[in-house]
């Protein structure tokens, strides 16, 4: 197992709020690694430094050892890094293919190759077992769940190593939830790095290999998901409980 | 008064009315558990004449039970008999250690829809039923069907399970299920009956009926992915036995002198190739992986994954071979995640069967992969969710 990205010793502020502190942390390829924490322990932030949004305020981001600045969302994808957050920031308004290929669509001579964009639209959503009515649909006739599907499916279009997922599951019905959750485990299959963010413990224990716990901005522990019960890592999340000497995995 | 029994509406046996009544509940059982036959099929295995098979058809179609299509068997032309598909719906789910499969089909079986979730390791049971329940309702909307359509559910669930009461029946085999309620529960969450059995056992059900092992009898299935299950089917019929641990073969004993079993006891075959197992003597060399990566890694060709996975086939095929000692099955059905391995596990689990059976004039039993895989279970849900519609008179006939 290689580790694709490497924080060491990060921390952020925003004003007098800490968001993050002296955070260590590594994401490896072939794994889910989960962040779950309450509200304000940091776990938009960490999504925000790890695809570019936010740049630390002390510590560095390292990809495959080499210290990067990752000054832009753009700068994060040119390293092999894709986010899809809360916000799927799709176009309503525009059809699936097109959603996708926004911004760097196929081009044949002066007009755009829609058959090899929609070829590859398929290809892609196949690839992740995604259940789409039809590519030319526009976005806005979806479900929740196809839409984060396709927003997922657009972050996967460089073929980056890394998907941070923030908060995919939110305001999903049980149906969607269960299409999300298994293509998180397709993308693990598939070889991506992925870091779940959620505040659904159910959902992160469904599918993560670790779990970080974040509190107040401070990284509390590392849980192997496997042999981590429940309420370890309630109390972890709400420092009930002091993390075992063990908790730390790896 | 009189006792119940002399009070019921029920024809007097032996006259004409009761004697069509019960060929008629015979043909509609037929249909049923086969999925759908032709009529000279039915013939033979109702024991019926074709011409009242015919009639009785003829009957069933009028009134909306039964439907037919025109076919083609060995070249002739035939009468393909269906369930009609108006008949209402049903659905099967199959809670497994870390997924839950959740199907949904039409009374002819044709499936309409199918999902599935993943699970928390030691997921709870109200947890798991509450989201099941949740992902029928969700999906009986997504095909258009209104509520009162849905005839009954049929719940696999990785323990032992006493049948009658639809109750978990072990002690310690499945943290967070012992001794809970399932029928009751989602019954009282879905409105409709629910029937509820070990998921090996439905996989056998699903394989005996629709799958590798049609026209074979009796069969055995064994089902490896996280733990290791069993099933047996004789005569066409699950073997139960008391409290519902037949064809337990995850926890025969392998070695008396072996590592502590979740079960409690020593050195059972689920200690040699139960996922944690298999998966432990990889992490050394290859960290974290699933039940899944390592089976596609072996197909890849990696020497460690195949090396763990041909070791868990011959350790299978032990114990196989001591079920094919006592039940002497015609065929031996391997499902479940490793399964999906093939021959690299296939092939060291049929020549320990072979090294380790009776000999016997027929030769070994038959070792086939699941045609169904990884959803014969939620395949079997269905089959004994439409065997309870049946006897609850759903389908038109008396049972």
């Amino acid at each position: 197992m290689t580790a694709a990205i490497t924080l060491a010793g990060v921390s952020k502020s925003f004003g007098a709020a800490q968001a993050l502190v002296d955070v260590d942390l590594e994401v490896n390829t072939h794994e889910v690694l989960a962040v779950v924490g309450d509200n304000g322990a940091g776990k938009s932030t960490l999504a925000g430094l790890l695809s570019g949004v936010h740049t630390p305020d002390r510590g560095q981001v390292r990809i495959d050892g080499e210290p990067v600045h990752l000054t832009s969302p753009a700068a994060a994808r040119r390293e092999g890094i894709a986010a899809v957050f809360q916000e799927l920031a799709l176009c309503d308004n525009l059809d699936v293919v097109e959603n996708l290929f926004l911004g760097h669509e196929a081009a044949a001579g002066i007009f755009l190759d829609e058959v090899s964009m929609e070829r590859q639209a398929w290809e892609l959503l196949d690839q992740l077992a995604a259940r789409v009515p039809s590519v030319r649909v526009p976005v806005a006739a979806l479900s929740g769940g196809q839409r984060r599907t396709i927003a997922i499916a657009r972050a996967l279009l460089g073929d980056p190593r890394v998907i941070v997922l923030d908060e995919p599951t939110t305001a999903l019905g049980i149906r969607q939830t269960a299409q999300v959750l298994t293509l998180v485990e397709r993308l693990r299959e598939r070889g991506h790095a992925v870091v779940l963010i959620s505040h659904s413990i159910t959902d992160v224990q469904a599918v993560a290999d670790r779990i970080a716990v974040l509190r107040l901005g401070h990284l509390i522990g590392e849980f192997d998901a496997e042999t981590t019960t429940t309420e370890d890592l309630l109390g972890a999340i709400t420092g009930a409980v002091a993390p075992r000497a063990g908790g730390r995995a790896s | 008064m009189y006792p119940d029994s002399v009070r019921t509406t029920r024809e007097t046996p032996g006259s004409q009315t009761s004697l069509r009544e019960a060929n008629r509940a015979r043909i509609v059982a037929a249909v049923q558990q086969h999925g759908s036959l032709t009529q000279v099929e039915l013939s033979g295995i109702t024991g019926l004449s074709p011409a009242t098979i015919s009639n009785i058809v003829k009957e069933l179609t009028g009134t909306g039970v039964l439907s037919t299509a025109p076919s083609t068997r060995s070249g002739r032309r035939a009468q393909l008999v269906t369930l009609a598909r108006s008949l209402g719906l049903v659905a099967g789910v199959d809670f497994g250690s870390r997924t839950m499969r959740v199907v949904l089909a039409d009374a002819s079986m044709r499936l309409l829809a199918s999902e599935q979730m993943p699970l928390a390791p030691d997921h709870r049971a109200d947890m798991g039923m509450q989201r099941a329940s949740m992902l029928i309702q969700e999906m009986t909307d997504s095909v258009e069907a209104g509520v009162g359509e849905l005839l009954a559910v049929g719940i696999g669930v990785p323990a032992p399970v006493d049948t009658a009461r639809g109750v978990v029946s072990s002690a310690g085999l499945l943290r967070g299920w012992d001794g809970a309620d399932v029928a009751a529960n989602l019954s009282a969450q879905l409105g409709v009956p629910v029937s509820v059995d070990n998921d090996a056992n439905l996989g056998a059900l699903a394989e005996a009926r629709y799958g590798a092992a049609v026209g074979y009898d009796p069969v055995v299935y064994v089902r490896a992915s996280h733990g290791i299950g069993g099933g047996i089917v004789l005569g066409g019929r699950l073997l139960h036995g008391r409290a519902g641990s037949a064809g337990e073969i995850g926890h025969v004993t392998i070695d008396e002198n072996g590592p502590i079993c979740r079960c409690g006891n020593r050195g059972c075959l689920e200690t040699f190739v139960g996922s944690p197992v298999l998966l432990g003597m990889l992490a050394a060399s290859h960290g974290h992986l699933t039940l899944g990566d390592v089976v596609t890694r072996a197909q890849d060709g990696d020497a460690g994954c195949r090396r763990v996975l041909s070791d868990a086939g011959a350790h299978l095929g032990a114990a196989v071979a001591n079920l094919c000692n006592l039940v002497d099955p015609e065929v031996v059905v391997v499902g479940g995640q490793l399964a999906a391995a093939g021959d690299i596990i296939l092939a060291p689990l049929r020549s320990a069967v072979e090294q380790r059976t009776v000999p016997s004039a027929e030769g070994p039993p038959v070792v086939v992969p699941s045609e169904f895989g990884e959803w014969a279970e939620a395949r079997g849900a269905l089959a004994v969710a439409l065997d309870r519609a049946r006897s609850d008179g759903a389908l038109g006939v008396s049972a």
